[in-house]
């Protein structure tokens, strides 16, 4: 019980401690609100990428792609775990607008609307077909055309606020659609001409909030990029399945699941005569399928992390000149608790306690700030846009909304276990030297 | 003289003081490495601009013909070097089996393009050549060259984010086919099938050289082919040679603003002479330097590194709080040697100033130490960062990421200078209240025997 009122004691009567509060109260202040910042940026990435790629994917390395895969999906959609499955062509395209001498290379997407929409997130992504995207690629302009489905920043244009002139009806455009079909064996198809076109017909757009896909990425009815790509002929091949679980399923054992079943698959495929395409298909879980543009922002997560850890250095600094102070200040104090009895563990305690009370006191003034300043983030930044036209973000470079401003109960807690971590290591060398102390040399007359 | 006799008494016998001057030094480090990384990359990005774009592009609304004489004008003037025409399209490329990828063409006259550009060191086959670049092919010299960036053939390795150069070097001579095309019938309404068509084209080229910049948007996304060639296949009912976009590199010295007067004055000529003065094309086209083209990007990645600035400089603001934590304590602890020294006739100011001149010591000496450590690291960033990747298997730099293949490592003085200052101003203020109470000091009450 001494112990506490000894350190509450110090508390409330060293005003020097004050100074340790107040670094630490700045050091939470500002990593709680830059962590939330970039935690809630990369969270928001990470949930974009799994709601475009689904739970698992199976995908060939090469444009190629793979055949027999009608009989696997049937196997995945006869096993438990699996809610759905869709299966996807992609390959590179010359995507032209008629009437206009301007074209630009993208990447195309065959799928089935709704059996992608139900495996991914795609369905949410659209805009006019949002409710009913089994008529996605129907142009509601024209409804016998072909349509496709464009990233959003192939449609429309952005303004200063990241907000997109939307229209009540897709326009009335089309696009040429030109890209190589290639063989089983990777070569381009011989005898007709070397590249396939067909126009397509802005039916939709699709905001993935993914920069780029929505810039670079068209979607096409699954049938037609099958037959665009060659894919269509003799056994039928694909690029990738887009696999979601069931809700109960968790990610590692779904997707070991489903890597058994394509290696069974696999053996059972292995004396047909394009079996050697499966060996470069794999079985990956959404986040290693995306993990090169996921693993680029989580990397300047950590090394902000580790930038704040070095500045943390000084708030350790702080703390140990504080407690040096404060303990040959009180050396005598610490003679009479010696001299009554008080061992050296208990002495380390009292200011283990104390550098504890610090960093949290520190903590809640620092996560206090944090949080209000988050509350506000969004409208601070819209007023200094008003006032002063500075944005953060230029919301027509950045594909970001708002700034997030949701506080994770995990990253504050690591911030305050961090705070309260310096504190006791700052507090560590004073309360060694404290211990040191000879009460019988402390508490000599001509010392008093 | 009694000052500096303190200040090193202080310094030797308060070993806490290095404390205050290991937290300047850190918070010196970190921020001139932020400062230098960030402006690496903005020059770095600049530098890329006008050894791949020149010093000066001419972008009209569309394009037109005739540019050699445009270009044989642009060239007697005297702020202009020299200039080159370039004719851009889109287009599919199909590298090899299962390799297909999509590109940026941009037509080139070769030896043009040299002149006005850092081109020929890109050039992986031809850079240590004699003479200009040129798109023959050596193994088949009637195919048609064309240059391809090193990382459509192949992306760098996952672990080191090294080009393999050898395999770069197996595509030379091998046949790529091109997809590409262009509207040529401009008749009819967008949405009628008689309208206006896209006209595919196919050009079957051969690899004459890989072009490796070390920016890997150009690496990956662009591929070279002569110019005339281009034309041929997306236009081939046009015979006066067609440009879209104009490079110009202008004389040694010449004046950038005056320069870009003196061009739109010949591009407004040219356009009344050559091409019925179209008021499109006078009014709309866009002369600009390169590196003002960019500006809107490298504002951006300003503004972040001015944000970044800003939050650790408000951290290191605990620097204040330490020094003045530790001077306080000195003070407190050595108010018997203040009173000697001001019963010996020092006056209240002159105390005041051993402190606050052994702030500024301190802050000098943190600074110096945070310089040397900053450049340190700054210059080695490179070597650090494999350094992490062998260590931790992390690989915090990669060229699809961060566009360039080696992180920037120049030591920006003009961020670190303000920076020094400022942490020598730091220190200097928080050795204020501890200063102020060392001058209150009144010598007859500390020094009183009982």
């Amino acid at each position: 019980m001494y112990k506490l009122i000894l350190a509450t004691r110090y508390l409330l009567k060293r005003r020097m401690t004050y100074f340790a509060v107040l670094a630490v109260a700045l050091c939470v202040f500002i990593v709680v609100v830059v962590m939330t910042v970039m935690t809630g940026l990369v969270g928001d990435f990470k949930e974009k990428n799994h709601r475009f790629a689904g739970d698992c994917v199976v995908a060939s390395e090469s444009l190629v792609g793979f055949a027999y895969y009608e009989d696997f999906v049937k196997k995945l959609e006869g096993s438990e775990f699996v809610d759905s499955v869709s299966e996807v062509i992609k390959s590179y395209a010359l995507l032209s607008p008629r009437g206009r001498d301007v074209s630009r290379g993208v990447e195309i997407m065959g799928v089935d609307p709704v059996k992608h929409s139900r495996a991914t997130g795609f369905g949410d992504t659209l805009y006019y077909r949002k409710n009913d995207v089994s008529k996605a690629f129907v142009p509601s302009y024209d409804v016998n055309l072909p349509g496709c489905v464009l990233g959003i920043d192939l449609a429309l244009q952005r303004d200063s606020n990241s907000r997109y002139a939307y229209d009540s009806s897709p326009g009335h455009v089309g696009f040429a659609v030109s890209c190589f079909p290639l063989t089983a064996r990777g070569a381009l198809v011989l005898g007709t001409a070397p590249v396939n076109t067909k126009t397509f017909y802005y039916s939709d757009h699709s905001q993935s909030g993914l920069a780029r896909v929505d810039d670079s990425l068209i979607y096409l009815p699954f049938d037609e990029a099958q037959a665009l790509c060659g894919m269509d002929g003799g056994a039928k091949r694909i690029n990738a399945i887009h696999i979601k679980f069931k809700s109960d399923v968790k990610l590692g054992v779904g997707c070991d699941e489903v890597r058994r079943l394509w290696e069974l698959f696999k053996g059972e495929k292995a004396d047909e005569s394009q079996a050697y395409l499966l060996d470069a298909v794999t079985v990956q879980s959404w986040l290693v399928h995306r993990r090169s543009l996921i693993a680029a922002m989580e990397k300047e997560e950590t090394m902000m992390g580790a930038m704040f850890g070095f500045v943390g250095i000084v708030v350790v600094f702080i703390v140990l000149v504080v407690f040096y102070m404060l303990i040959s200040h009180k050396s005598k104090d610490i003679g009479v608790l010696r001299s009554v009895g008080a061992s050296s563990i208990d002495i380390i305690e009292l200011f283990a306690g104390f550098a504890a009370m610090v960093g949290l006191i520190g903590s809640c003034f620092g996560v206090l700030g944090g949080w209000q300043f988050l509350l506000r983030i969004n409208k601070i930044e819209g007023w200094l846009f008003e006032r002063f036209g500075y944005q953060v973000w230029d919301r027509t470079m950045f594909a970001i909304g708002d700034i997030p401003s949701k506080i994770s109960p995990k990253v504050l807690a690591v911030i305050v276990v961090s705070a309260v971590a310096a504190c006791l290591i700052g507090a560590l060398v004073p309360s060694w030297q404290a211990v040191r102390l000879k009460p019988v040399e402390t508490l000599q007359v001509n010392q008093l | 003289m009694l000052k500096l006799f303190l200040w090193l008494r202080y310094l030797r016998k308060r070993k806490i003081v290095f404390l205050s001057i290991a937290a300047v030094a850190l918070s010196v480090s970190l921020l001139i490495v932020v400062a230098s990384l960030f402006t690496g990359f903005i020059d770095a990005y600049e530098r890329i601009a006008v050894e791949f774009m020149g010093d000066v592009v001419l972008q009209p609304p569309k394009k037109f013909s005739n540019y050699p004489q445009f270009i044989e004008r642009l060239e007697r003037l005297e702020a202009v070097d020299t200039a080159t025409a370039i004719l851009t399209a889109h287009g599919v490329l199909y590298l090899g089996k299962g390799n297909v990828c999509a590109v940026s063409i941009h037509g080139i006259d070769a030896a043009g393009a040299v002149k006005v550009t850092n081109f020929k060191n890109s050039l992986l086959e031809q850079k240590d050549l004699p003479g200009e670049p040129s798109f023959v092919v050596a193994s088949d010299a009637d195919a048609i060259g064309a240059f391809l960036g090193i990382a459509a053939i192949k992306e760098p390795d996952e672990q080191t984010d090294e080009y393999d150069f050898n395999d770069a070097k197996e595509m030379l001579g091998k046949q790529i086919v091109l997809t590409t095309g262009s509207v040529t019938e401009q008749k009819g309404s967008p949405s009628d099938d008689s309208g206006p068509r896209f006209i595919r084209k196919v050009m079957k080229l051969k690899v004459a050289d890989v072009v490796f910049t070390g920016f890997y948007d150009i690496d990956k996304n662009y591929f070279f082919v002569p110019i005339e060639e281009l034309q041929k296949t997306l236009y081939p009912d046009i015979e006066e040679p067609l440009a879209e976009i104009v490079q110009i590199k202008l004389s040694r010295g010449a004046n950038a603003e005056s320069a870009l007067v003196q061009i739109r004055g010949v591009w407004q000529a040219f356009v009344d002479d050559y091409l019925g003065g179209d008021p499109y094309l006078k009014g709309y086209a866009e002369i600009v330097t390169s590196v003002e083209m960019q500006s809107r990007y490298t504002a951006e990645i300003r503004k972040q590194m001015g944000l970044l600035l800003v939050i650790f400089g408000v951290v290191s603001g605990s620097v204040v709080v330490l020094v003045f934590c530790i001077f306080y304590m000195i003070v407190t602890t050595k108010r018997k040697d203040i009173a000697i020294i001001k019963s010996c006739g020092t006056g209240s100011g002159a105390v005041a100033w051993i402190f606050i001149g052994f702030g500024v010591c301190v802050g000098i000496i943190g600074s110096g130490i945070g310089v040397v450590l900053g450049c340190v690291i700054t210059k080695n960033i490179n070597i650090i960062e494999g350094w992490i990747r062998i260590a931790f298997g992390l690989k915090l730099w990669k060229s699809s990421v961060y566009l360039f293949s080696k992180i920037p490592n120049e030591i920006n003085w003009l961020w670190a200078v303000p920076i020094v200052l400022i942490a020598i101003a730091a220190a200097a203020v928080g050795t204020l209240v501890p200063a102020i109470v060392a001058a209150w000091t009144k010598p007859v009450e500390i020094l009183r025997y009982e």
